[in-house]
């Protein structure tokens, strides 16, 4: 992760002294924290989905009688690293479902070394000199997509599963940076994997 | 960001400054219905004098300055007017104005670059366009009048029920599409794959003209859900509570 980008960091506590009180410390820090705070997880996931978060903090008394919220969440966002943020003791059960556990009564460096730490365990995004280049199966996938088949049509026809159909769209667009279907007909033009008579204009 | 630039906007603040740290808040002003110049106005004044409410107007500048992507569920319903003036406003100003511009580019590049692909770009952006207009006519029709009439209902309580659908923003949640997607993977096309002839000049006012959209689309749109959808959603709960 590049140094000068921040990380953002998504506290949920409903107690607005202590999530006062945290935000502030993280913001000391002069590090590289963002925060922003809710006091519920009513509008979780949409909030989730709005922005590019690293780090959810949140206060395990939330999510003790709804354990599916926390389980949900990890699924649908993989990257995002759980912190729990207890006042007192916790069910050793519930603490076990979070990647990390801060108390109220750690230190400024504690707390800020604990989030490091998680971070620096997060997978590297796709540094610069990846390869770009599109595997043979891929490129297939690509002239069949181009001429306008169907996720389905292209899996009869290579006799490939539907859902590895899905993962070799996954990286194309990884690789391209393009997702829609005309946008990548344009790029395989270009790249000379089709030419303009096989497709409908 | 310019390190003197206020964290967070409050009323007191000269509207002229916030602008010359972040100029895409020009947008927001038309948007408002806000007319340059702004003299020494605050933000304040402005409200006062167009109308607009300062928590509402504070809420979309923070979002300008990507400052806030929490839900806002603390809006009164009469901010609802404001909020349907601001986004039929913007609207009208992608469709007529931002679109259009661009269209116009790319086909000024389509005449010194006449690689086939350029062609195809042309077809590309066009369709697209189609889909953006379809997609704001549906809020047009149905999402905005929709709210209005909830709106009605809310501050006249006796008169009938007009809408007799069974709407709600559910529905619109569903509909709801990415529709900076496309701008995203032209911008892509044009910095990486497409092929050059003359054109860099151009190319890089195109670039840039998509970069300002995008921008200000996803803002539009994170608009539509941190702000309108909660207020909708609030205004149909009200609504059901009145009746029984």
């Amino acid at each position: 992760m590049p140094v000068n980008k921040p990380i953002q960091i998504l506290l949920i506590e409903p107690s607005l002294l202590i999530a006062e009180g945290l935000t502030s410390l993280l913001n000391k820090q002069q590090m590289r924290f963002q925060v922003s705070t809710t006091d519920n997880l009513d509008n979780i996931e949409l909030q989730l989905s709005k922005g590019n978060w690293h780090l959810l903090i949140i206060n395990p008394a939330l999510i003790q009688y709804n354990p599916k919220t926390m389980q949900s969440l990890k699924n649908r966002f993989d990257k995002l690293q759980c912190i729990a943020l207890v006042y007192s003791y916790f069910d050793e059960r519930i603490l076990a479902k979070f990647d990390e556990t801060i108390s109220i009564y750690d230190t400024q460096n504690t707390i800020a070394s604990k989030l490091e730490k998680l971070i620096s365990k997060q997978p590297k995004e796709s540094s610069n000199n990846s390869q770009e280049v599109l595997s043979e199966r891929e490129t297939d996938v690509l002239k069949l997509l181009a001429t306008g088949l169907s996720n389905k049509e292209i899996a009869d026809k290579l006799h490939i599963s539907i859902h590895t159909v899905i993962s070799h769209r996954k990286n194309i667009t990884q690789k391209t940076g393009i997702k829609s279907v005309s946008g990548l007909t344009i790029y395989a033009v270009v790249q000379k994997i089709i030419s303009t008579e096989s497709i409908q204009l | 960001m310019n390190k003197a630039m206020p964290q967070v906007f409050s009323p007191e603040h000269k509207l002229s400054k916030l602008i010359q740290h972040n100029s895409d808040l020009l947008f927001m002003l038309q948007h408002f219905n806000i007319h340059l110049p702004l003299q020494d106005k605050t933000i304040a004044n402005i409200c006062a004098a167009q109308n607009i409410s300062e928590k509402l107007f504070i809420t979309i500048a923070n979002l300008y300055n990507n400052n806030s992507l929490s839900p806002v569920t603390d809006l009164p319903f009469t901010d609802a007017n404001t909020l349907l003036l601001f986004l039929k406003n913007s609207h009208v100003f992608y469709s007529e104005e931002l679109y259009p511009k661009i269209l116009d580019t790319i086909e000024a590049m389509a005449k010194v670059n006449t690689h086939k692909e350029m062609v195809l770009v042309q077809k590309f952006f066009i369709d697209y366009f189609n889909e953006v207009t379809e997609h704001l006519a549906y809020e047009n029709k149905i999402v905005f009048p929709y709210v209005l009439s909830l709106l009605k209902q809310i501050e006249n309580p006796k008169a009938p029920n007009q809408s007799n659908s069974n709407y709600t923003v559910s529905e619109y949640k569903e509909h709801h599409n990415d529709i900076e997607e496309k701008l995203i993977d032209l911008k892509n096309l044009l910095i990486k794959y497409l092929p050059e002839q003359d054109d860099q000049t151009i190319r890089r006012k195109l670039f840039f003209k998509l970069s300002k959209l995008e921008s200000d689309l996803a803002i539009h749109s994170n608009i539509e859900d941190l702000l309108l959808i909660p207020l909708v959603a609030k205004m149909e709960n009200y609504l059901k509570d009145a009746r029984k």
